[in-house]
């Protein structure tokens, strides 16, 4: 964990986490796949996301989930789930660990995403536990809202220019 | 109004100001009327208004990377501000240019159409450069980085104008569930109230009480957020608006902060409460200086404490002026004259009174006729009966010619307008989105009436309450107004002039001119005169000049209507525009794992999409490309060289109908396709035309693993899924980008297997056990790794791919492992080089969306016996069969000393005339040419018409210095034409 932005009621934390991106039908067999390995029923809401102490599992379109694995595992352990995933032959399950994360907490969260982003983060459009898939920085990102943090995500290819835009953020 | 002095320059002179004054403010506070010389004729232009719609006092600032054409009207002053007048030469007083003004005459509407028409030759060479030169006003700015950030915004409710209106409609909104946003382009809220003497008490308190209660009130609502010195300047579909916030005012730029902020605004619903804009009434030389509109000489009073001239003649034709004469005998000055177009009978018992009350001359049912002075005003001639005319000195004439409704953002908003007669000005009547008007800019100029207006306007909105104001009004309750837009005036000398557009010195006989020339659409009249095309859109003058075009047409206005008024409602800085997108955040940039290695070992990058590749790299600092390029590609041949390639893009496909939808997608057949093996495979599109091409890989005939090119990844993913969700919607797959998630490095050489050997020592690379296009998964470094047998430069290669977590380890890995044996890191220079010695094409280089596999001589990638795939129906068509179609051949310069230039054309003449008088038969251009250091003479690859047929023939290609250069055409394939080193 690495402390990496700090702005007048912001911080940006970035997390070393993984993710398991997964296809499907989204029916009982895909439920029941995904209840077996993780003891998580998938959302069905399309940008839901429902998570415990260890997963984020996140309906991001009609037949595409995210897992996200807020605590490190071994990569051994990524491997396993995603072969248990794609032994149903109905479903695809990619490892996606090369994401770069960050958490971003504090009350002038906001303020600073909206010089970066137009998504509107207001509650009463974008609730708690809901996830987006938008432009942040003019990059994909997607944006997990949690009770009092987002989890915002993008590849990781993007990671040293997607710092310089937050720190460019907070310097102006 | 704050006393502190600051000090600035103006040409050369340094003047002290208020704080809180805009130029134009301190120059009046010192005196200085003269600020200008104006576009065309060069006249002496002074300062005609007091904001955003000032035509003529337009600066440079020096100090500030030479921003010119900045309103002095309103910019304000800071400490040691460098400001410089505009387009004269060598001086102000004193300028050259003013020697159009001698030539105006000739100069009539339509001046430049008619006379710049010949003889031949002369636009180019004489007229235009001698335009270019001598048009604009001020000098380009200098080079500089700008800090502009964009900020969005997504709320309920905007509104625009923190004058009354804005406020009332602020306060009723205060303390509600809506998001809302007050958008206010001064530096403080009020408006009207602050500006003018109209409004006595509010609630029986003076208006600035009242304002700062209520600013107070919204302040504290926390609902509502207010942005001052922001400018509303864009009304877009779908309740998107624009505005720029100046954070630098009144101060010096600070180049680590941003100097605007461009908000970008999306709400539901958008109240207009922006006012309306004073404008002018012509007459001979109302453009000199000392001639300014009746409520901005208010304005300067009332704001900025600033009289620009004790002993002014007011000059009207409606009720407002009352305020600005209150204004002037309440500080104890007195207009000299007040003269007015309506029957005395008409005018305002309040006005009479007042004037009567100080002694005030007043001249009734009368007009300006003209006024005179060199530099500025030194007397007005009136005309008190139609022909006795009485001439008063004075340095200053007050105009107000009545008041527009500022429907500029309105009519972006593509709202539709109508004429009132009672008002002489077009007003909102339709909204095309949601949009509320409020107060001056509904066409309502009575206070009384406006808190019902907006209690009725507003009152759909939940949890509000109705406003309970009570005004004292000073003076007139109601507007009233006498149709004016041009007094008559004796013909005094050729040289005078009135004026309907300061900005681009258009004079009302240009308007006649204009109609009697035919334009009498008032569209194409604007394009021939100009009228009201200047920056300022001519915001005082254009409803006078459809006024006065309404009079010499015989129509009335709302005949003759309007023209459309297109966003920025005022010029904002291409800095706003761009924001951060500049510079170093141009364009987003990706780089792989394997970057920082690239870097310090001196690579040179290339932007592959919005990748960083490097493009080759120096062995040392004097290395050029060439010779990099030269270097890497014989040392491939000769050794191994290794190439980043983590940028392809990779797609994972996976499902029950997998090997259907792969055969769909691809040209290729993958139905006899063993597992674990791979095939190169072309995409195509409905047309038959080559999309993409790559390597599928087939792990079974549910699973596949395929790679795209890196500039068109998003592309392909994008079209299977388009396919797979609209086309083929029963079929059970699915499919991943998977390019990020694994680095890829290509190793490629007749010593490939000896490092791969030695760096997966427990995996047996002989051709039996990984014979060319297999793959497999293996176990390395406690991760997995999958290695692919391909090639793309025609040596015996492999691609790994791992995961990027592990790919700078294993990078470094391969290097020391192959200490002894010459890796060399390459780029794509070499890459491409490489491959086009093998004939390898590259899609989008050797092909451009015109191209199907049949031209490439591709063949045999085509699955004869699939039922289809996408394009397949194309490729029967009688076109695209055509055996003269352009196809993809190899030249060989003759003479092997020759080089071959890429885009050039392929000719059948021996030799070009120049200059080329009749026009070349061009067969086709070169697509790829590179100096091969193995076979020591340049290859080259064209796309030809027929050219399989004219292979062994001689043909010509021409070069850049318009030769031509023999050569002989051969097949694309210059190297290990029968692939024994291949799969060696």
């Amino acid at each position: 964990m690495t402390r990496t932005f700090v702005a007048k009621g912001m911080e940006i934390v970035q997390q070393d986490m993984q993710q398991i991106l997964l296809r499907g039908k989204g029916d009982g067999s895909f439920a029941d796949t995904v209840n077996k390995e993780i003891s998580l029923l998938p959302p069905t809401d399309n940008l839901r996301m429902i998570n415990n102490d260890e997963f984020l599992f996140a309906k991001q379109s009609f037949d595409q989930w995210s897992l996200v694995c807020l605590k490190p595992k071994p990569e051994k352990e990524i491997f396993r789930l995603v072969s248990a995933f794609n032994a149903n032959e109905e479903i695809l399950a990619s490892d996606y660990s090369n994401t770069t994360y960050f958490e971003i907490t504090g009350e002038n969260k906001d303020h600073y995403l909206s010089k970066l982003t137009h998504f509107d983060l207001r509650t009463k459009k974008f609730p708690i536990s809901t996830m987006a898939q938008t432009l942040i920085a003019r990059i994909d990102c997607s944006i997990y809202h949690f009770q009092d943090k987002y989890l915002v995500t993008c590849h990781s290819s993007f990671e040293d220019y997607f710092k310089d835009r937050l720190q460019d953020a907070i310097n102006l | 109004m704050s006393e502190h002095k600051i000090y600035f320059k103006f040409d050369g002179k340094t003047y002290g100001g208020n704080e809180g004054d805009t130029i134009a403010a301190a120059l009046l506070r010192n005196n200085v009327k003269l600020v200008g010389r104006s576009f065309k004729y060069h006249r002496p232009r002074g300062i005609y208004t007091c904001g955003i719609e000032e035509p003529n006092a337009l600066v440079q600032i020096i100090n500030e990377h030479n921003e010119p054409n900045v309103r002095a009207t309103v910019k304000k002053i800071y400490e040691g501000m460098v400001v410089k007048s505009q387009n004269r030469w060598p001086s102000l007083k004193r300028d050259l240019g003013s020697i159009n003004n001698i030539l105006s005459p000739i100069f009539s509407a339509g001046f430049y159409y008619k006379t710049f028409m010949g003889p031949k030759g002369f636009w180019k060479n004489v007229y235009e450069p001698l335009i270019r030169r001598t048009a604009g006003l001020g000098k380009p700015p200098r080079e500089f980085r700008s800090k502009s950030i964009h900020l969005h915004h997504n709320v309920d409710i905007v509104i625009v104008g923190g004058g009354f209106s804005g406020l009332l409609a602020a306060k009723k909104l205060a303390g509600t569930n809506y998001d809302v946003l007050l958008i206010e382009r001064e530096d403080s809220l009020g408006g009207i109230l602050k500006n003018t003497k109209k409004i006595e008490l509010i609630n029986d308190q003076n208006p600035s009480d009242w304002i700062e209660k209520t600013e107070r009130l919204i302040q504290n609502s926390r609902n509502i957020k207010v942005l001052k010195n922001t400018l509303m300047t864009t009304y877009n579909f779908s309740d998107h608006l624009i505005a720029v916030e100046d954070k630098s005012v009144g101060k010096p730029q600070d180049n680590e902060k941003p100097e605007l902020v461009l908000h970008k605004i999306r709400t539901k619903q958008t109240i207009l409460a922006n006012g309306h804009i004073e404008r002018f009434i012509s007459f001979r030389n109302n453009d000199l200086p000392g001639v300014m509109l009746a409520a901005s000489f208010e304005k300067y009073i009332q704001k900025y404490g600033v009289v620009p001239e004790e002993s002014p003649v007011i000059f009207t034709n409606n009720s407002s002026t009352f305020s600005l004469v209150k204004s002037l005998v309440d500080l104890g000055h007195k207009p000299k004259a007040y003269v007015d177009v309506r029957d005395q009978k008409k005018i305002e018992k309040e006005t009479v009174e007042l004037l009567n009350k100080y002694n005030i001359p007043l001249y009734a049912k009368s007009e300006i006729e003209g006024c005179e002075g060199k530099n500025e005003i030194s007397k007005v001639s009136i005309r008190v009966k139609k022909n006795e005319i009485i001439k008063i000195k004075t340095s200053m004439l007050c105009v107000s010619g009545g008041f527009n409704p500022d429907i500029h953002l309105f009519t972006q908003s593509k709202g539709l307008l109508k004429w009132d007669e009672t008002i002489l000005a077009f007003k909102p009547e339709k909204t095309f989105q949601n949009t509320i008007t409020l107060g001056s800019v509904s066409g309502n100029f009575s206070y009384e009436k406006l808190i019902g207006e907006i209690n009725k306007k507003l009152d759909f909105f939940e949890g509000i309450n109705d406003l309970e104001i009570k005004l004292n009004i000073n003076g007139p309750k109601k507007f009233q107004i006498k149709e004016l837009w041009e007094t008559n005036h004796a013909k005094k000398s050729l040289w005078s002039k009135s004026f309907i557009d300061l900005q681009n010195d258009v004079t009302t006989k240009d308007l006649k001119q204009a109609v009697l020339e035919g334009f009498n659409r008032i569209e194409h009249l604007k394009r021939f005169t100009t009228n009201s095309m200047g920056t300022d859109q001519g915001k005082i003058s254009s409803i006078n000049a459809l006024g006065i075009v309404s009079k010499i047409l015989k129509k009335s206005v709302s005949e003759v209507g309007t023209t459309i008024y297109r966003p920025p409602y005022a010029p904002l800085s291409f800095s706003a525009i761009a924001g951060r997108s500049t510079y170093e955040f141009y364009d987003p940039e990706r780089k792989t794992p394997v970057h920082p290695w690239h870097v310090k070992h001196n690579a040179v990058f290339e932007d592959v999409g919005q990748w960083k590749r490097p493009w080759y790299f120096k062995k040392h600092n004097n290395e050029s490309m060439e010779q990099a390029v030269q270097r890497e590609s014989k040392q491939v041949r000769e050794s191994a060289g290794i190439l980043d390639g983590s940028t392809l893009g990779k797609i994972e496909i996976k499902g029950k109908d997998a090997l259907a939808f792969v055969n769909l997608i691809y040209t290729n057949s993958f139905t006899k396709m063993k597992p674990m093996t791979a095939r190169y495979a072309l995409m195509l599109g409905e047309d038959g035309m080559v999309k993409d091409d790559g390597i599928v890989c087939k792990i079974n005939d549910q699973h596949f693993l395929t790679t795209t090119t890196t500039g068109g990844a998003a592309n392909v993913l994008a079209h299977m899924e388009e396919y797979a969700q609209t086309e083929w919607p029963n079929m059970n797959v699915y499919m991943n980008s998977i390019t990020e998630q694994f680095s890829t490095f290509n190793i490629s050489g007749p010593k490939a297997r000896t490092i791969m050997s030695r760096v997966f020592n427990n995996i047996d690379f002989s051709n039996e056990s990984f014979p060319f296009m297999t793959f497999n998964n293996f176990d390395y470094l406690n991760t997995k790794v999958r290695i692919l047998r391909a090639s793309f430069t025609g040596e015996p290669g492999y691609e790994i791919y791992v995961s990027p977590k592990h790919a700078l380890t294993l990078w470094e890995r391969i290097f020391y492992y192959s200490k002894d044996l010459d890796l060399v890191p390459y780029g794509t220079e070499t890459m491409h080089l490489l491959r086009a010695e093998k004939g390898y094409i590259i899609v989008g280089q050797d092909t451009d969306g015109t191209v199907t596999p049949i031209d490439l001589n591709l063949n045999w990638m085509i699955g004869k016996k699939k039922k289809d795939f996408i394009g397949k129906r194309s490729l029967t068509r009688s076109d695209i069969v055509r055996s003269d179609r352009k196809q993809l051949v190899g030249l060989v310069p003759l003479n092997k000393a020759y080089g071959i230039e890429e885009g050039q054309h392929v000719i059948e003449e021996k030799n070009l005339n120049t200059p080329i008088k009749k026009p070349v038969k061009m067969l086709g251009h070169v697509t790829s040419s590179y100096f091969s250091p193995t076979l020591n003479h340049s290859v080259a690859m064209a796309l030809i018409k027929g050219g399989n047929r004219k292979i062994g023939s001689q043909l010509y290609v021409s070069t850049s210095d318009l030769n031509v250069i023999p050569v002989e055409v051969v097949k694309p394939n210059f190297i290990d034409p029968k692939n024994e080193r291949l799969i060696s």
